[in-house]
């Protein structure tokens, strides 16, 4: 048993976690945020994706302990709080870009991620943003046009 | 009606529709089955063959020893009857005595932890006597084969015989005889299968699992519960992606008797490893073209035979190989057919639905076939195909008049915009 700091979604936590635990488990097993999906538990599919530090890391491919200190969002911080959409995730439902959806949080984060430093990407930029992001349904245009949408709509400055 | 008439009464068609479920799933609260989490709720885990034949002897006692395990379930303990399939009970919930193929079910662990599961895995023992497999399915269906179930390895010959071919192959001024092979193909639906079970207080046998069928889930789970109907219930939350991977039963019996045994809910997800042992594939085809036309390029016959690979299990082997069957002519109108389709037994990981049902195998003989022509003709491979193709009041191979909308050459006449298939040949003639 080892004990992590850490915030998650804008909350700080103090969890008492096992040494072999992976961040996706705690994060769905510890705090029952379970927008983040398991789709292979090997680094390859990109639907555990969150936000860490600035950067989108695959939660089954990092341990808990290595999350001490870190800043996380994953998808239940998206919103806000009166239950207005996120810009992006606002895009994805608007363009059909999500149909079953277990890709759809990790996908929103990377795109998140990428938007958060490149605000007008273009459709190159934002495909090499969600290629660690696997997606079975879809065929992907949706999603790059509902991140070229979402980029619009953020620039605007909000919904 | 007239045309705006109609249109007045739409509601959907032609406009976008937000999906019904799509605010759950860009919020992430979208409940997938391996998102819910029952108090006093036990885990699962499967053991799976790791021969392709073999027969078998159980063993379980060491691995029930270990700390955490409540039950290990395996063929015995199927309390009705020990099969299930779409169309032939040619599965086993638990394998007795035999296993055909790598990953079928031996056993069903259930335990407080997963850990506690796959450490009573690793201790169960499987003794296995390997058995001559058959993995090559023009092998399979020849006499003295190794035989994967009693009946012999041919599941189902569909035919189509039309005009006379012999005849009209005479009358061709070119041929084209070429075999094609396709592969084995994993839907890869991104959330791996999950389920989980519990008896409510009625006595109700409870299944959640992602499915595509939760009517056909229902009968399976009562035959093998030797239960009636009335008395399961199969409740289908968010699905992530199926593709026909999601039509067999893989979790669903082992779940609702491991429910019933202890009392407990009990939960089972399956690794991404796992997923693609545990469901089937697509049907590797075999494809052996015949097709000849005259020096107009007008296509006067056609002779096929079709072998599907359904591996272990028949599945949905007979729907699939039918369509192949009926659509290995391609959109064309031919005079004079022969074929025959074939699904074929093997110890390969078995072939179900997948995306297109056996039509999405054939374009690959049936358009290779007509490039070849059209090479051997000196003609380009859009004029061959306007030559030949279905319009309104086309026959097809199986007799079927087409009396509705049939638009492949405004479809191809679009495609040739971009593609420019016709330059440097006018008329379907090199210049
Ligand atoms: S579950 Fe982490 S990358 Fe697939
Ligand atoms: S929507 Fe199903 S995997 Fe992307």
């Amino acid at each position: 048993m080892k004990e992590i700091n850490l915030t998650v979604n804008g909350k700080k936590h103090r969890i008492k976690i096992d040494e072999n635990m992976r961040l996706i488990d705690l994060l769905r097993e510890k705090l029952n945020l379970l927008g983040t999906k398991e789709g292979c538990g090997e680094g390859e599919c990109g639907a555990c994706s969150i936000i860490m530090d600035g950067e989108v890391v695959t939660s089954c491919l990092v341990m808990a302990f290595q999350a001490e200190s870190a800043d996380i969002i994953t998808i239940e911080g998206l919103e806000k709080e009166d239950g207005t959409l996120h810009p992006i995730q606002q895009a994805f439902l608007d363009e059909g870009a999500t149909q079953c959806g277990f890709c759809t949080p990790g996908m929103i984060l990377s795109a998140k991620a990428l938007l958060d430093k490149n605000p007008r990407p273009t459709r190159v930029e934002i495909k090499e943003g969600i290629s660690g992001n696997l997606c079975r349904c879809t065929g992907y245009n949706k999603i790059v046009d509902a991140i070229e949408k979402a980029a619009i709509l953020l620039e605007k400055g909000g919904n | 009606m007239k045309k705006e008439e109609i249109k007045l009464k739409l509601n959907v068609v032609g406009k976008n529709i937000i999906r019904v479920d799509g605010l759950s799933k860009v919020t992430g609260r979208a409940v997938y089955p391996q998102d819910i989490y029952m108090d006093n709720m036990l885990y699962g885990k499967t053991l799976r063959s790791d021969k392709p034949h073999a027969n078998i002897k159980v063993d379980i006692s060491e691995g029930e020893k270990v700390e955490g395990v409540v039950k290990i379930l395996t063929a015995k303990d199927v309390p009705g009857h020990n099969y299930h399939g779409v169309l032939f009970k040619d599965h086993e919930v638990l394998c007795e005595t035999r296993v055909r193929r790598i990953g079928d079910p031996i056993a069903f662990i259930v335990a407080e932890t997963e850990e506690a599961a796959e450490e009573a895995m690793d201790k169960i023992n499987v003794e296995y006597e390997e058995l001559d497999g058959v993995f090559d399915p023009i092998e399979a269906m020849k006499k003295g084969a190794p035989k994967v179930h009693e009946d012999g390895n041919i599941v189902y010959h569909y035919k189509i015989r039309k005009g006379n071919v012999e005849d009209a192959f005479k009358e061709c001024d070119v041929i084209a005889e070429t075999e094609y092979k396709t592969h084995m193909v994993e839907h890869a639906f991104l959330q791996p299968e999950a389920g989980i079970a519990y008896v409510d207080d009625d006595g109700m046998i409870i299944v959640v699992a992602s499915t595509q069928y939760p009517h056909f889930d229902q009968l399976e789970v009562a035959e093998a519960m030797g239960i009636p109907t009335e008395k399961v219930r199969i409740i289908n939350p968010a699905v992530g992606g199926a593709f026909g991977g999601r039509e067999d039963i893989t979790l669903q019996i082992h779940l609702a008797m491991a429910a019933k045994a202890t009392g407990r809910p009990v939960k089972c997800t399956y690794s991404r490893e796992e997923s693609f042992v545990a469901h089937c594939k697509r049907h590797p085809m075999v494809m052996k073209c015949k097709t000849g036309a005259d020096k107009n390029g007008k296509l006067l016959a056609m002779e096929a035979e079709i072998v599907g690979d359904t591996g272990a299990y028949a599945s949905w082997a007979i729907n699939v190989l039918r369509k192949a069957g009926v659509h290995i002519t391609g959109p064309y109108e031919i005079p004079n057919v022969k074929v025959d389709s074939y699904a074929v037994y093997t110890n390969n990981p078995f072939a179900g639905a997948m995306r297109g049902f056996g039509a999405t195998q054939v374009p690959i003989a049936h358009e290779q076939q007509m490039d070849i022509l059209a090479e051997k003709l000196d003609m380009d491979p859009m004029t061959i195909r306007m030559k030949n193709m279905f319009k309104l009041g086309s026959e097809t191979a199986t007799g079927q008049i087409l009396e509705e909308s049939v638009p492949l050459d405004r479809c191809i006449q679009e495609v040739e915009k971009v593609m420019n298939f016709t330059q440097g040949k006018k008329g379907g003639e090199r210049e």
